[in-house]
């Protein structure tokens, strides 16, 4: 009897990998689990945690092989290689500009589609790759999301740039050059530097000497906040400051009140936004995790939702993956989602950057005002 | 005019204690020869440390620092004992290989245990300044630099004056000798890789104010004490304090004159002309 009993057990377990199978797909995830972009990289992953979990209810079981890329762009190469050897019906990832540009010409060569959830170097989409295909807003809407917002509220005249000397932030920061030269803003500080000095007083004193009307600001997680409590120390009085990309956006900056009342900076994406299914996915997110999601979370998820969807929809046949990809559409908790060719760019999706502002240490939607939820506060008040 | 003192002021306040990480890599090295890839690692394990102790106990960063001296100097001096003292005398490939290991060891732990999240350590006077003559001043600097001269001159008193440190300054200059004098050797290695860990626990504490604070920060440091030594001259004291002001006052000088993406390049420069015309760093070699 304890036999039989064991013959069944061993014969279910053998049968049941049979029977999702239909819905089986294998899915690629590269990002950076380790290395300095972790503390970003774990948002990615539990958003495709989260994503995962959705679509085994939706009936589609997806096989995901994880590979972390440490942030640098060789290894993520290694990883989209290995993956495309192991038969994946496409990939999500990588995290960062410089892996993402890097593995996005590997993603052409082997014909896997390649769907970039939260990297914005503009190149990547605009090298008329066919695989590769990018869920978030490319660097230059960030800055001109911002600068539109600094004239919607006054008449700035002039700027001062201190951004990261990487891929993100030069190319975010050269975008906003090319957009403020258009707008009659003047430059008049330009001041890149490599992240992790503890000391920017300098530079930041240089800018001062300045004058400038805006400060535009463009850095990963914690430079921010020694950017903003230097600019505080040494009296940096602009009219605004505004933050480019993802160190002016996480909870950590906001809570230094005292430093980032105040701040603008833009998103990809808040939990107070009216997409369907925003503020569930924060709630869950949270729950969870016991942290709040950054935008980065929420690329990752909607990017893995549509991956492994379309993926399912065309039995993991990646060349009809790839055209399912280009012709679907798509609403979600980022909004309304399709790939379209424009200006230069390829499988680009047209994705509406928010602008924020911190107000008694919380992000409040400010522009666009159909989706604000407070006024913005400007000029920058000044520092006590 | 004023930027210019502005930077210089900058630069020698972080230099101090950039100088404060060199001391401790130069004193491991001048009594052991081993050569600790792990410097910048323990250094944030005295950050995590400070961390934990101003988060749950809320003791100040700078009185903590009571605390993390002797607590590094005994997981430096625990260190030493159990795994860095087997490799003595081994290969120095191995012995690399081994301190980069125990980093590697260090860094991951703090990951497991802290995540990889970035931890700010925020004061009432973390974005505290004060004006001299229209520079501003960074009170949590200040007071750093302060603790850092202290310390030093404590360390050279120490070192100069009792016998204990001239054992060590002796075992430095030629371990042979030193053992056939009746100095306990083994001793004094342990002793001075707990007060390099001690220091560079220190260092951790009194930037962790000002800095933030996660898992992988240690090879950042790492590189920099690994600068601030071969600068000075491997092994010297003295050289290491002006090897640390050097490149804190470089970095800031050139940010404001150069391009802060350049800083980096012109500290290289700087120390690759200096090996090329100095190759035993400023202060010679093995002089404690």
């Amino acid at each position: 009897m304890m036999k039989r009993g064991f013959v069944f057990v061993l014969a279910f377990c053998l049968a049941l990998p049979g029977i999702s199978l239909a819905a089986n797909v294998k899915i690629g995830f590269i990002n950076s689990i380790t290395g300095p972009e972790a503390p970003i990289g774990e948002n990615l992953t539990n958003g495709v945690t989260l994503a995962i979990e959705d679509l085994k209810k939706k009936g589609i079981d997806v096989q995901l092989l994880k590979e972390d890329d440490t942030g640098k762009p060789q290894i993520s190469m290694s990883a989209m290689e290995k993956l495309a050897g192991q038969g994946v019906s496409g990939v999500v990832g990588p995290y960062t500009s410089a892996c993402a540009n890097a593995v996005a010409k590997l993603a052409e060569k082997y014909k896997v589609p390649l769907l970039v959830p939260a990297a914005a170097k503009e190149e990547i989409t605009r090298q008329h790759l066919k695989y590769v295909y990018r869920l978030n807003a490319p660097a230059d809407q960030y800055a001109s999301s911002l600068i539109d917002a600094a004239l919607a509220m006054g008449k700035p005249k002039t700027v001062a740039f201190i951004y990261e000397n990487t891929d993100f932030g030069t190319s975010t920061t050269k975008t906003a050059k090319e957009y403020v030269a258009k707008k009659g803003i003047k430059v008049v500080a330009d001041e890149s530097y490599s992240k992790g000095s503890p000391d920017y007083r300098s530079t930041l004193t240089k800018i001062k000497a300045q004058k400038p009307d805006l400060v535009f600001m463009v850095s990963y997680v914690a430079d921010a906040i020694l950017l903003m409590r230097q600019s505080r120390e040494i009296g940096l009085q602009p009219q605004a400051f505004l933050g480019g990309g993802a160190g002016f956006t996480t909870v950590q900056f906001a809570k230094e009140k005292e430093i980032s009342n105040n701040v603008f900076s833009t998103t990809q994406w808040t939990d107070d936004v009216n997409w369907p299914g925003a503020k569930d996915f924060f709630n869950r997110y949270k729950s969870k995790f016991g942290k709040e999601p950054t935008y980065h979370a929420a690329c990752a998820y909607q990017a893995m939702l549509i991956m492994a969807e379309t993926a399912s929809k065309n039995g993991g046949d990646r060349e009809k993956t790839r055209a399912g990809l280009k012709s679907g559409s798509w609403k979600g908790i980022m909004g309304d989602t399709k790939f379209e060719d424009y200006d230069g760019f390829t499988n680009q999706n047209k994705h509406q950057m928010l602008i924020l502002q911190i107000q008694n240490g919380q992000f409040e939607t400010v522009f666009p005002i159909k989706f604000a939820s407070k006024k913005p506060v400007f000029p920058f008040p000044k520092w006590k | 005019m004023t930027v210019l003192l502005q930077s210089l002021i900058s630069g020698i306040l972080i230099g101090g204690v950039y100088a404060l990480i060199g001391i401790g890599l130069t004193i491991i090295f001048g009594v052991m020869r081993v050569i600790n890839f792990a410097h910048g690692d323990i250094l944030m394990v005295g950050m995590y440390m400070t961390y934990i102790l101003f988060t749950s106990l809320g003791i100040d960063p700078f009185v903590s620092i009571v605390i993390t001296i002797p607590l590094m100097f005994l997981f430096g001096a625990f260190l030493q004992k159990l795994f860095i003292n087997r490799m003595q005398g081994a290969l120095p490939q191995n012995q690399i290989l081994l301190t980069i290991g125990l980093g590697l060891i260090m860094s991951n732990t703090m990951m497991l245990i802290f995540t990889s999240d970035y931890k700010i350590l925020s004061t009432s006077y973390s974005s505290e300044s004060f004006n001299v003559a229209g520079i501003s001043i960074s009170s949590p600097l200040a007071i750093s630099f302060l603790i850092t001269a202290a310390i030093t001159l404590l360390l050279y008193w120490f070192l100069l004056k009792t016998d204990t440190g001239q054992a060590i300054r002796a075992t430095a200059q030629d371990r042979e000798a030193a053992q056939l004098m009746g100095i306990n050797v083994r001793w004094m290695s342990i002793l001075a890789f707990g007060i390099g860990s001690a220091l560079a626990g220190t260092a951790g504490a009194l930037i962790s104010p000002t800095y933030y604070i996660f898992p992988q920060i240690g090879g950042i440091f790492t590189l920099k004490a690994f600068v601030i030594t071969v600068l000075g001259g491997m092994g010297s004291i003295v050289g290491a304090t002006l090897g640390g002001v050097i490149i804190g006052v470089a970095e800031s000088v050139s940010a404001v004159y150069i391009s802060s993406g350049w800083k980096d390049v012109v500290v290289f420069v700087l120390f690759l002309l200096v090996l090329l015309f100095k190759p035993a760093g400023l202060m010679g070699k093995s002089r404690m």
